[in-house]
């Protein structure tokens, strides 16, 4: 009976990335030392997520409330997008204190896979310049091919509503060294210097 | 065991919260998809090497059946980047990648595609807008495959065309991927007609090296009769569901 679950909160846990079955197991015994609010806390967040999540109808941010906090936010900068792949990378972006708005697109262009401008939400991000008074749109689409494809893309299609269009600088990640920098990283890097 | 080749990434997909698994055409394995542990982490040390295009060095380890070797190194020889860092450029590229990544089988060695796809890169690296590379790729890729179109014989009594075209009566056929001649023709329904120049092109194309397409000037209506029974020969072998799909993309350029 115990055997079972155990078991089962084991094999429930190796469905989450990056677990594998010695973490899952590590996981499913700590568990079974905590306390029942704490343990049941985690069950509940869970629950609660899966209930009540749904994407904000202005950012596409992952919300409970619609539009989300941020949106709703009345001391964030309007006048600022800042456009982002995931919802996820709002969550890092945010830890920078950036003070504007998000929007969302829920992927990067892949013709290869498919995905194509009419996947991504990007008319909806086209309407928000054309009825807010939107003065930046902050490319911020991961520096790798299908981001920088996707803020090219949304470039051509934004530059006729005249506001400033800006893409997050490419560069070396700090603490690292110069040397262990790839060709392609660094002449990026170069190309984006500043003047001191 | 560890085994070494050179490859080119014709595609990358995500694959738990930061690995890679990554699709290769090599020298010596043919198409290769490779697992790459955690090449999205910030200090990663394959670095830009997995972006589409890349041309590298690759090591990987796996059993001979295993079916997800994973890569251990990659050395980049050449980065393609300048066909990668525009919309417009690699939207083209994506086709030519699209078709190994389509008609070719896993693991089978196949040279001559792989120098075709090396060499093509490498012309339109230097002469990035010129159409005729895209058109020059697919056409020969299509012939290594075996599904070139035939523009110089009719699809259904073999009559040869004299003096490189049927004068004036050049019909394809996508369902026949032909010609068919003016004697052989019941029903003119889904054909393309094509000029005397065209069909000349074509029937020069295939012959000719990668090398010589430099030296040629074709006008635009040429390339866009070629592209367009180039790329309706190919939706229809891949079928509707499958087509190319650069038509999504209200800015790509077509030849
Ligand atoms: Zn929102
Ligand atoms: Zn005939």
């Amino acid at each position: 009976m115990t055997q079972g679950i155990i078991e089962n909160l084991i094999t429930a846990l190796t469905k989450l990335p990056g677990i594998g079955r010695k973490s899952a197991q590590r996981l499913a015994f700590f568990i079974l030392t905590m306390t029942p609010d704490d343990a049941k806390g985690i069950a509940f967040a869970i629950i609660d997520i899966k209930d009540k999540a749904r994407f904000c109808s202005v950012c596409f941010n992952i919300t409970d409330t619609d539009p989300c906090n941020i949106c709703s936010d009345t001391s964030r900068d309007k006048e600022r997008i800042c456009v982002v792949e995931e919802p996820s990378n709002i969550i890092a972006i945010e830890r920078t204190g950036f003070k504007g708005t998000y929007h969302v697109l829920l992927g990067a262009l892949s013709p290869l896979d498919g995905i194509t401008p009419d996947k991504l939400k990007i008319i909806e991000l086209a309407k928000r310049i054309q009825s807010d008074s939107v003065q930046e749109v902050i490319l911020a689409t991961n520096p790798n091919t299908r981001g920088e494809m996707t803020a090219q893309y949304i470039t051509e299609i934004i530059k006729p509503f005249n506001i400033k269009i800006t893409r997050i600088a490419y560069g070396l990640p700090i603490g690292s060294d110069i040397e262990f920098a790839d060709e392609v990283t660094l002449a990026k890097a170069l190309e984006g210097r500043r003047e001191m | 065991m560890l085994k070494r080749t050179e490859g080119i990434v014709l595609n990358n997909s995500l694959f738990g919260e930061a690995d890679l698994i990554v699709t290769y055409l090599t020298r010596d394995y043919g198409l290769l998809k490779v697992f790459a542990k955690s090449p999205r982490k910030i200090k990663s040390r394959f670095g830009s090497s997995l972006e589409p295009l890349t041309y590298s060095k690759i090591s990987f380890m796996g059993k001979e059946d295993a079916n997800l070797p994973r890569l251990t190194q990659s050395d980049i020889i050449k980065t393609f980047h300048a066909l990668r860092d525009d919309l417009k450029r690699l939207l083209n590229v994506s086709e030519m990648l699209e078709l190994s990544l389509k008609f070719m089988p896993e693991r089978e060695p196949h040279f001559a595609v792989f120098k075709l796809l090396l060499g093509t890169l490498t012309k339109l690296e230097s002469d990035c807008d010129n159409a005729l590379y895209l058109l020059y790729y697919k056409i020969k890729f299509l012939e290594i495959a075996g599904y070139a179109p035939r523009l110089d014989m009719c699809g259904r009594c073999g009559t040869i065309s004299y003096n490189g075209s049927y004068s004036g009566h050049n019909n394809f056929y996508v369902s026949h991927g032909s010609i068919i001649c003016e004697k052989c023709i019941r029903d003119r329904e889904g054909s393309i007609r094509l000029s005397d120049g065209t069909v000349r092109l074509y029937n020069s194309l295939i012959k000719w090296r990668l090398s010589n397409i430099n030296r040629v000037k074709a006008p635009a209506y040429m390339l866009s009769e070629i592209g367009h029974v180039i790329n309706s020969h190919i939706a229809y072998i891949l079928g509707r569901s499958r087509q190319l799909r650069k038509e999504n993309f209200a800015v790509g350029i077509s030849p």
